[in-house]
């Protein structure tokens, strides 16, 4: 406990002395080092009950409208505060990097680290807070900071714009997350978690659901399920790199904790929660990795793909929660294991993709896919960051990306007694992840190979260089866990061991040695994964034994013309456009067009742009509510007897889902 | 046992595919009144591949001919993996099917990353293709072995084939994931009507276009490990109807297993021959139909074994 509480000592403390007059330099030394002090701490108090110790308890005392302010660390809350930090702090490292024009001029920069010093501290807050209060605190802390650090560039409307977006949507977040405070505090009397779990294990019902979902909202929009992520794809992409590395990996990861949390709470969820929960995971990871392949901004196609990876590691927790409600102790490992190794996984591999798309903004002063290419023979270091990251997150072996997932479709495809069509309900689960395995892998391929490869396709943009060690330093520290957590993954494992064991423990028998098969599993898809690497060394050194070592160089086939330039390469809206016009619903693609005429067309031009399509319809029916209505009314003919027909069935559908909800699975 | 058992996989799964394209390009060359080329004709051609000198475009990166390499090194694990002799593979653990389709997916992502490195629309073309396409087949594997799971209650890949014809809604399920996995054969290894591997059009090309610029030893891995997808989905279906016990029976099993999947790439040759490709706009309706069969399967599976 005294570890914690100096750790929230120094980080206040350090964003204090952030605050203070000084050189910028000593801003940054300021707030890097008060991260490390605490990184320390914590990890002093967090390590000892990952490897199996007591949880931390503590207690304040508090005059009367709150009572005693409770905090505890548990495996789960130690989980994610053992990783949140160091990656804060990497953050801050390598935003040395990334603010240093603003170092010599005006720019107070201490507000950022102190910043950044507030979103560890809220860290702290949130994984140990016992009391909603505290719980409250730590989250808004969280939203403030964030908001904060979007808005670095503030004196650009659209950056303004978007961190006026992400504050109103968390807002809205908040408003769900206090309701349901607000229930569970009538009913058990007391803002300590534990008596909220209290009320919430012996009242199954209809408030126990109302308060469910009330809470599945709230997380949702702090984590950017879908439909809830139309902020994050504009907040990440106005956001300084390493804002939105911290935000897409660290800091929205708190409504994943708390979605567990309150799972973990509840003991013995109803059987629809679990389900609700893979639908509604399986609808992000889809729609998320759909929204990847239309982007032509970097890092609105990261932020998406955030959406995606949520996604997954829902899916996950849903298994775990059948897993809990049938009783079955095999699918509550895999479930909660698999959903927070992928957590965990996600959080290395995005943090470095943003480093890496920063990089790229820094070197050449833009993230517009069209406008980019060939980056990778003059940023060789930022490339291979970037494509490490990238095959990680197709969750492709032998990357971790790929062990959380195999993790999660072993759980899919478990060979546990379960119900037959829930099996069959898991597989075609498991067939929809592959699918968005397949087109996060388009996606991410479209992406590299069109900003890395080929060559620059824009004279207008400048020739970059590398960038500085300060920027290169943190991505080599992600891909380095990124490459050690898939050729061993038992490492991550270990990880998410304590946490699951909670889970296991809300079992009411003996939940017997589940976590073994996981762990061997695990084992073997490292081994695997390193045989994978070894058998490529092994071909690519027989390759220089056996065949010609030396190769002459010659210019790309043409396919015979005669005059290539580097305008003719596939751009990225061109490699995505054969799958994106089978998915126009979702994809909502914009085109300006200026097309040539004559012969001998002067300037013309074709803009495609895909946006987001949650977000257009909903302001097209706020700003144009009453002509969408009518335009919807003069496409269907009153006279028609087949709409008066659909009308009615609709009716009579919509009435029986409502007497059957009422008085069927939601009393 | 297991030993002489892994030694006849991996002869099957790394001989075969030579042999396999021979007599592809035998039928095809029967049909079309030919005497064709020997069958043997492509371990020569990757010979001679082997020991040219390659030419490098002048943009290519270092990735470009690591790609190759990386492309051969996963469709070889991956082959290690697929139980081509029916319930037995050297390679084998709980759930590594999904380590067997992410492997395949790990070499499609370095053969689209290798033909964009050189910066051709050409091939950046084929690579979309490629991704797009094969997107709407990669769920029809896990439907496929979803069924399996429901069917037999196994967690490894070998145990779920290899023991799917003991079931009773064998001969139900049977035609039907054979069609699956014989339009996943088409998808993956580039043949008609997905793909045509013998011309040089860029209206019609994916696979091709996208190793244009390979040449000498790269692009023998190339063709091998195109080859070898071939072999693998061949072996699958050979293990979907082998009857003989790979450990009690083994030299029937791997004579019955070459015979099976020396039978597919004679079917694969006589559709090739009879089949005309199809547009590029109807291609991913063709292969939903495989991921649309397979989620047919699972359900019948599940109406078929229900209490």
């Amino acid at each position: 406990m005294t570890a914690l509480n100096a750790a929230v000592f120094v980080l206040l403390l350090g964003a204090a002395v952030c605050l203070l007059p000084m050189r910028n330099a000593v801003h940054a030394g300021v707030g890097i080092l008060s991260q490390l002090m605490a990184v320390a701490l914590v990890w002093a108090a967090a390590i000892p009950i990952l490897a199996g110790g007591a949880p931390v308890v503590g207690e304040l005392a508090w005059a009367y409208p709150v009572g005693t302010l409770k905090v505890r660390l548990d495996a789960l809350g130690a989980f994610f505060l053992v990783w949140s930090l160091p990656m804060t702090m990497l953050g801050g490292i390598y935003a040395v990097g990334y603010l240093r024009p603003y170092f010599k001029s005006t720019r107070h920069v201490g507000l950022h680290y102190a910043l950044l010093n507030l979103t560890s501290l809220s860290f702290v807050l949130v994984y140990t807070a016992d009391h909603a209060l505290i719980f409250l605190l730590g989250w808004e802390t969280a939203a403030l900071a964030a908001w904060l650090l979007v808005i670095w560039d503030y004196t650009n409307q659209k950056v303004r714009f978007a961190g006026f977006n992400y504050l109103v949507s968390t807002h809205i977040g908040l408003i769900f997350l206090v309701a349901a405070f607000m229930i569970l505090y009538t009913h058990s009397g007391s803002w300590d978690l534990g008596s909220f779990g209290q009320w919430l294990r012996n009242n199954a019902g209809a408030e126990r659901n109302l308060v469910f979902l009330l809470l599945i909202a709230s997380f949702g929009l702090k984590s950017a399920f879908f439909p809830f992520h139309s902020w994050l794809p504009r907040a990440h992409a106005a956001a300084p790199a390493h804002v939105s590395a911290l935000m897409s990996g660290v800091i929205h990861k708190a409504g994943l904790y708390a979605l567990v949390r309150f799972v973990f709470l509840i003991g013995k969820p109803d059987e629809w929660m679990g389900w609700f929960l893979i639908g509604f995971s399986a609808l992000s990871a889809l729609i998320g990795a759909l929204y990847t392949v239309g982007q032509r901004d970097l890092k609105r196609l990261l932020g998406y793909s955030s959406t995606e990876n949520v996604g997954i590691a829902g899916i996950g927790f849903g298994v775990g929660c059948l897993g809990l409600s049938w009783g079955n102790a095999s699918l509550v490992a895999i479930g909660f294991a698999g959903g927070l190794l992928h957590v965990l996984n996600h959080a290395f591999f995005k943090c470095q993709l943003f480093y890496a798309a920063g990089a790229v903004y820094q070197a050449t002063h833009t993230v517009d896919m069209e406008k980019l290419g060939g980056l990778s023979r003059l940023m060789p270091w930022t490339s291979l960051s970037f494509i490490l990251g990238g095959v990680a997150i197709a969750a492709m072996p032998p990357l971790n990306g790929f062990t959380s997932e195999f993790v999660i479709y072993s759980g899919l495809f478990t060979s546990a007694p379960i119900g037959v069509w829930a099996k069959v309900a898991f597989c075609a689960t498991g067939a929809l992840l592959a699918f968005v395995g397949a087109v996060s892998a388009l996606s991410i391929t479209r992406a590299f190979g069109v900003v890395f490869l080929g060559t620059p396709r824009d004279r207008s943009v400048a020739r970059p260089t590398e960038v500085s060690r300060w920027m290169l330093a943190p991505m080599g520290v992600h891909g380095i866990g990124v490459v050690a957590l898939g050729v061993i993954p038992v490492l991550g494992f270990k990880l998410v061991q304590g946490p699951a064991s909670i889970a296991l423990r809300t079992l009411p028998g003996p939940a017997g040695d589940v976590l073994q098969p996981i762990a061997t599993t695990l084992t073997w898809i490292g081994m695997v994964s390193g045989g994978l690497v070894l058998l490529i060394e092994v071909l690519i050194w027989l390759r220089s034994r056996v065949a010609s070592p030396t190769a002459s160089s010659h210019v790309t086939w043409g396919c015979g013309y005669g005059a290539p330039n580097s305008r003719m390469q596939y751009t990225g809206s061109s490699f995505s456009s054969d799958f994106s016009a089978r998915f126009r619903g979702v994809m909502v693609m914009l085109r300006r067009q200026k097309l040539p005429t004559g012969y001998f067309p002067a300037e013309s031009y074709l803009i495609t742009d895909c946006v987001d399509a949650v977000e257009r319809r909903l302001f097209s029916v706020i700003g144009h509510g009453d002509a969408s209505a009518s335009d919807l009314s003069k496409r269907l003919h009153e006279d028609d007897p087949r709409v008066a027909f659909a009308a009615a069935l609709i009716g009579i559908v919509v009435i029986a889902g409502v007497l059957m909800l009422v008085s069927g699975p939601l009393r | 046992m297991t030993l002489p058992a892994g030694f006849a996989h991996v002869l099957l799964a790394l001989g075969m595919p030579v042999l396999m394209v021979g007599l592809v390009n035998r039928t095809k060359a029967m049909w079309a009144g030919r005497k064709g080329p020997p069958l043997m004709q492509l371990g020569w051609d990757l010979l001679r591949l082997m020991r040219k000198r390659p030419v490098l475009s002048g943009v290519a990166t270092p990735l470009f001919r690591t790609g190759a390499w990386v492309v051969l090194a996963a469709s070889m694990l991956a082959a290690m993996i697929a139980p081509n002799l029916g319930r037995f593979a050297p390679l084998e653990f709980n759930h590594d099917f999904v380590f067997f389709a992410y492997t395949l997916a790990l070499a499609r992502i370095f053969l689209m990353l290798s033909a964009m490195d050189v910066g051709s629309a050409f091939e950046a073309m084929g690579a979309a293709r490629e991704a797009s396409f094969t997107a709407f087949v990669e769920p029809a594997l896990f439907l496929l072995v979803g069924t399996a799971g429901v069917v037999t209650g196994h967690a490894s890949f070998a145990g779920l084939i290899g023991h799917l014809h003991q079931a009773e809604s064998f001969r139900w399920l049977a035609p039907a994931l054979i069609v699956v996995l014989f339009i996943l054969l088409q998808a993956e290894a580039s043949r008609v009507p997905v793909d045509d591997p013998s011309t040089h059009l860029e209206l019609t090309m994916i696979h091709e276009v996208m190793i244009l610029d390979h040449s000498g030893p790269e692009l023998a891995a190339m063709q091998y490990a195109a080859a070898l997808k071939m072999t693998i989905y061949a072996g699958l279906v050979a293990a979907l109807l082998n009857p003989f016990d790979p450990l009690a029976a083994p030299l029937a099993c791997v004579l019955f297993s070459a015979c099976a999947m020396a039978g597919v790439a004679v079917v694969v040759g006589c559709t090739e021959s009879l089949v005309a490709r199809l547009r590029m706009r109807l291609v991913p309706r063709y292969l939903m139909l495989a991921s649309a069969l397979a989620a047919l399967c699972l359900a019948g599976a599940g109406w078929l074994t229900r209490p």
